[in-house]
């Protein structure tokens, strides 16, 4: 063993639905490849025992066929979600209509792959069209603006890329929002949970990971160090992702 | 044991309340000892950080500082360093290029840098992208400097690489709030031990983010060892208690 025993002090914390998952493989990006299997695998090491994932080639190139992908995958780790192209607030409404159909719980947003800003139209219609079929938002982009597309909507929001450089600006449009939740994947500061949990509640963070293009380990040991209560950090670790996505009769 | 070359003390103007949390946050991670900054003097006034965190350090053994730097304030640097490296509670200088508005390329930053290097002073630097590329050059130009290259590029890892394989007087530590998959074990795998430090960046960031990064890492023996807190102690001259041997011997390179 070596001084940085990283499971030492993660214990038997167990992730029960990470949020922040992905398939495929960014073309502009050394990586890794992101196959399902090499996804769960990698869940699977760091005792993460399901994931709610996306697939990079609906975010990238073609939401039909990477959807039909994500909605195929068979296995008990792996929560498919939908994704739409900002690009194409047209053709978003009509995915968004099948991705719900279809049975898909939540909608993930990918502004900065797709070069969308906040306040493009594009944003506000998915997220009014998501809400209104019921869908909860995943959604990458600075939470310092895209706090805004959401607000007023009764929307139920994850935002995946919150900094904790940026938290005091997401805790006070979350303090007006009871469905803004944030992820953890960056909330890596010596108080960032704490700080959270004591503003708006920690029924607010999720932990989100980005595997396998982020070191899983990171958001868990910072879950596992913290100084919330065990039933909060098993709401984090899970409890409150699947309250989210309506998945706590099944749990 | 393990040696946290990058870390702080005082408050931040996030939302965040760590300024007392230093001790509590090293003992999280098992973390024995760190070399701080005072925020001030990085963000603000350097001679008032400095003189703010010397009473600090002397009040605890686990905390060792860096005198920070100025660029633009050489004459206020160099007062502070002969004054505080002497107590041997400081032991290195700490030089944030943003802060200062001071790239490694300007004209103050490598005078400050060829003062560092005439003292025998360890720099920590900060370093994103390819600027720590110019940190090597101004190693290469100064035979004396013996350079960190804080966060060893951040989302420059790459050149990072490049640059500590350019100069064996330059070392990496790599602390950032972003953790890419695989990050450290691509720097680990391609740069000499000898140059890998240890760093958190707390009490901005937990020392998860770094902790993990290199735990994911994988490294044994010899090179955990020298990550954790060998090299540290070699570079910074620091004691170390007893049951985790001496520094080694400078290497012959």
């Amino acid at each position: 063993m070596t001084a940085f025993d990283a499971e030492g002090l993660i214990g038997d914390l167990t992730v029960t639905l990470d949020v922040d998952v992905l398939v495929g493989a960014y073309p502009d990006r050394d990586g890794p490849p992101g196959t399902p299997a090499e996804v769960c695998e990698t869940l699977a090491r760091h005792r993460i025992t399901a994931g709610a994932v996306a697939g990079l080639r609906a975010a990238l190139f073609d939401v039909r066929s990477g959807n039909d992908e994500i909605l195929a995958l068979d296995r008990p780790d792996l929560l498919p979600v939908g994704a739409v192209d900002l690009r194409d607030p047209v053709g978003a409404g009509g995915e968004l209509e099948r991705l719900a159909g279809s049975g898909a719980r939540a909608v993930r947003l990918f502004p900065d792959e797709q070069g969308v800003e906040a306040d493009f139209p594009s944003v506000r219609h998915v997220a009014r069209r998501a809400t209104d079929l019921g869908l909860a938002i995943l959604t990458g982009g600075d939470v310092r603006r895209f706090w805004r597309p959401f607000a007023g909507l009764g929307a139920r929001v994850v935002f995946l890329d919150t900094h904790f450089y940026h938290l005091g600006d997401f805790l006070v449009t979350a303090a007006d929002e009871p469905g803004f939740h944030t992820s953890t994947r960056l909330l890596n500061s010596p108080d960032a949970l704490e700080t959270a949990a004591g503003h708006v509640g920690a029924e607010r963070l999720l932990y989100g990971s980005r595997t396998p293009h982020y070191e899983p380990v990171v958001p868990l040991l910072r879950l596992a160090t913290s100084g919330l209560t065990p039933g909060e950090v098993a709401g984090v670790a899970g409890g409150n992702a699947r309250r989210l996505l309506g998945l706590e009769a099944q749990s | 044991m393990i040696i946290d070359v990058h870390a702080h003390w005082g408050p931040w103007f996030f939302t965040m309340d760590v300024a007392e949390v230093n001790l509590a946050v090293m003992d999280r991670y098992g973390i024995d000892l760190a070399v701080v900054s005072a925020t001030e003097a990085v963000i603000y006034d350097a001679p008032s950080g400095n003189r703010a965190l010397a009473p600090v350090l002397e009040g605890t053994a686990r905390l060792y500082g860096y005198v920070t730097v100025n660029p633009r304030r050489l004459a206020d640097a160099e007062r502070d360093l002969r004054e505080y490296l002497p107590t041997g509670r400081f032991v290195g200088a700490k030089i944030h290029t943003d802060y200062t508005r001071s790239p490694v390329t300007s004209p103050q930053m490598r005078e400050a840098l060829a003062m560092l290097a005439e003292l025998g002073c360890p720099a920590l630097v900060h370093t994103w992208d390819a600027s720590v590329l110019d940190l090597a050059q101004v190693c290469l130009d100064l035979p004396g400097l013996r350079a960190i290259a804080g966060h060893m590029g951040a989302t420059g890892w790459r050149h990072a690489i490049e640059a500590a394989r350019a100069c064996d007087r330059l070392y990496l530590e790599p602390c950032w709030s972003h953790a890419p998959a695989g990050r450290f074990a691509e720097v680990a795998a391609a740069v000499d031990a000898r140059q890998l430090l240890f760093g958190t960046d707390a009490t901005l960031i937990d020392p998860a983010s770094a902790f993990g990064a290199v735990a994911a890492a994988g490294l044994t023996g010899e090179t955990a060892e020298r990550v954790a807190w060998r090299n540290a102690a070699d570079l910074f001259g620091l004691e170390i208690p007893p049951g985790h041997g001496s520094p080694s011997a400078p290497p012959e390179r």
